[in-house]
């Protein structure tokens, strides 16, 4: 995830030196790490989209509640994660390109049509990319929840689900047991999942990750997206 | 990248009702490259007390040899078994002996004491002892299996249930991570004896 | 002929590279500082403060500079970091502030207006690898609405009840957690302004780039109020038994 990094420079931190990146020539670093998580589930005809709010940057927690996941439209949610400052203005450009799109063609913009345009919006950055690992959900043309990830520079997978930020090595093996069905006998591939069973796993995946993660806690948003729109649900993690 | 992570490994150990357990993967490389799938991780100290060692697979093959060779002067010289708390200071002290030039290991230490108390412990490559009564877990996925861990333990596994769990875990792990995996084993340490069984996992 | 270079405190010495080429300069480290700005919310609105000194690396070179300023008329303005790039964006501010005026729409702009600006321009020096090498916090009341937020040379925004930055952070806000979280409005002016005082005492006492020469802010629903300069009690009884280096 480092892109201007020189990777033999990073061991030499100071015993009290939170573990955060730093840069090795003489430019300076604009990139920032603020932790925190964030996750996508597809259902049948659902997606539900869940971040957790802390911002750090290093040891120090900046706030308890700064949304990552954002609602886009009445029926597409981005969830964001590494660093706020690029998350938050994806996010607004974004909006925009949905804005216009509708005064354009007088329709809302399609969750497919948002994914695209997200990647391209990543991939205009190239050369200076957004350090962003965004998660789209949505309904997609039949009705169907639809989950998208990317990398930073807009590599585009439609997935079932997905795990991005400081704990997603703990949870995304996680979600691959419980949704993937991997390595369990008999089980034959991914298992679609009603509302119930997907929130038991985002809070599931979320207590533990805000229980080894120290950039992982405070508050959980939910968004649960279908036909009706994006309905949204806050719950508490731990504040430690 | 670190020495630490120059074969690649996954350790894991759990605490269950009246049982522990204590899993690894199998696998040798160096860096990228898998060298071996028949690498041994955890090894038998006492009847009922095992070690896992993650890290330097020389320093893992060394570091037994000399555990083995202090195991059996204990039992020379006390005339009784060596406690798996015990054994897990020895293990503390050799590592801190050499504080300034360490052996590049993550001990993880699983056991059933004299009272068929569950003990599970790990520690840091210069002897930080660290005691729980849930789970350790070390090497390359620590990460994963900590995830994994922390969603499917519970308290008072059965060794049957516990042998799920720790099998899940460390498989789920493994496979997210590039440096550990192909097949793994899984000792369930139970007071009737120990179960001993391999696992199938994916070879990718 | 010898490049014109800069004197710099040796604490901030510029690398060699950097002084002996090219025209193109940029902020790669602050010469003139302020050090932390510890805000929060209250009971009547917002209360802030932070100390009169513009440090040159270690010496205390200037010692009446106001870090708090009005922007608009319910928008109150705390900066650390560099004092010029400060003195760069007030210079901004006041182009705006008077474009509004003009604008004679009976409009004026409110706290997150000012804010958006701000963070704006922050994350826009940032993608030009320029940046303004501040901290700032923005406090104010937008249509009866308590606004804090916080904004650095990186364009990372957050919204909190209580805000510190530099080593604020490390030292003020544990104490702004324990007596402002959770009760913001239960507290009165009364008892802010003791808390602010308490923050800013052990920040004075802690923090080595800070002076005992400072100013305290507050935004309420009747406007902007910034204090004149003052000073805190101090007692250094404690010194006496401090024991070890060297004393």
């Amino acid at each position: 995830m480092d892109f201007m990094m020189h990777s033999e420079q990073q061991n030499q931190l100071e015993p009290t030196q939170a573990p955060v990146e730093r840069h090795s020539h003489n430019q300076w670093n604009p990139y920032v790490d603020n932790g925190g998580t964030s996750l996508i589930i597809a259902g049948k005809d659902f997606v539900l989209v869940a971040s957790d709010a802390r911002q750090s940057v290093g040891y120090n927690i900046n706030t308890r509640y700064d949304p990552k996941a954002y609602e886009l439209s009445n029926k597409t949610v981005l969830a964001t994660s590494v660093c706020s400052a690029d998350a938050k203005r994806l996010c607004e450009v974004l909006e925009q390109r949905a804005q216009l799109y509708y005064h354009k063609h007088e329709r809302q913009i399609s969750t497919q049509a948002l994914a695209q345009q997200l990647s391209n919006t990543l991939y205009s950055r190239r050369m200076f990319p957004y350090y962003v690992f965004p998660l789209l959900g949505g309904i997609d043309a039949e009705g169907k929840g639809a989950a998208y990830s990317y990398d930073a520079i807009g590599n585009m997978e439609r997935v079932t689900y997905k795990a991005f930020g400081s704990a997603s090595a703990l949870v995304q093996p996680f979600l691959d047991n419980q949704i993937g069905m991997k390595n369990q006998r008999g089980a034959e591939g991914e298992r679609m999942l009603t509302r119930e069973e997907a929130l038991r796993l985002a809070i599931d995946s979320f207590t533990g990750a805000a229980e080894r993660d120290i950039y992982t806690g405070d508050w959980l948003d939910i968004f649960i997206i279908d036909a009706a729109g994006v309905h949204k649900e806050t719950r508490e993690l731990k504040h430690d | 990248m670190s020495i630490m992570q120059f074969n690649g490994s996954a350790i894991v150990a759990m605490v269950g009702k009246d049982c522990v357990a204590i899993a690894a993967d199998k696998r040798l490389g160096q860096r990228a490259l898998t060298v071996s799938t028949d690498f041994q991780k955890v090894f038998p100290i006492t009847e009922r007390t095992y070690i896992g060692l993650a890290g330097l697979a020389t320093d893992v093959k060394t570091l037994h040899d000399r555990f083995r060779m202090r195991v059996n002067l204990y039992k020379h010289r006390e005339e009784r078994t060596i406690e798996p708390k015990t054994f897990a200071h020895l293990v503390s002290h050799m590592l801190y002996e050499r504080r300034f030039g360490p052996y590049f290991v993550e001990p993880v230490i699983a056991g059933l004491d004299k009272n068929n108390r569950p003990f599970v412990c790990n520690m840091d490559l210069i002897g930080c002892i660290n005691y729980t009564d849930d789970f350790v877990v070390a090497g390359t996925a620590d990460n994963n299996l900590f995830g994994m861990c922390e969603s499917l333990w519970e308290p008072d596994l059965g060794p049957e249930e516990l042998f799920e769990t720790i099998s899940q875990s460390l498989l789920n792990a493994v496979d997210r991570d590039a440096m550990s995996g192909w097949g793994a084993v899984v000792h369930i340490i139970t007071p009737d004896g120990i179960i001993e069984r391999e696992l199938k996992g994916r070879m990718d | 002929m010898d490049p014109i270079t800069l004197r710099l405190p040796h604490t901030v010495q510029r690398p060699q590279e950097l002084t002996s080429y090219g025209p193109t300069t940029r902020t790669t480290q602050p010469i003139v500082t302020g050090t932390s700005v510890v805000a929060f919310k209250y009971k009547d609105g917002i209360i802030m403060a932070a100390d009169c000194l513009g440090s040159y690396g270690s010496l205390a070179r200037f010692r009446n500079e106001k870090r708090l300023t009005q922007v608009g008329e319910k928008t109150l303005l705390g900066v650390s970091g560099d004092i010029s790039d400060y003195q760069y964006l007030q210079h901004k501010l006041e182009d705006m502030i008077t474009h509004e005026y003009d604008m004679d729409d009976g409009q004026s702009l409110g706290t997150k207006s000012v804010y958006k600006y701000l963070s704006n321009i922050m994350y826009g020096r940032r993608n030009k690898f320029d940046p303004l090498w501040n901290a700032y916090v923005v406090g104010g009341i937008d249509n009866g609405e308590k606004v804090l937020g916080f904004v650095d040379m990186y364009a990372t925004t957050y919204s909190s009840d209580t805000i510190a930055t530099g080593f604020g952070s490390h030292l003020a806000q544990p104490i702004l957690r324990r007596r402002v979280e959770g009760r913001t409005e239960q507290i009165t002016e009364e008892e802010a302004l003791e808390i602010l005082d308490e923050c800013m005492r052990v920040l004075f006492y802690r923090d080595c780039r800070t002076f005992n020469k400072l100013r305290r802010a507050k935004v309420t629903a009747q406007g902007v109020e910034i204090s004149e300069p003052y000073s805190l009690e101090t007692n250094w009884d404690f010194a006496e038994d401090i024991v070890g280096y060297g004393a």
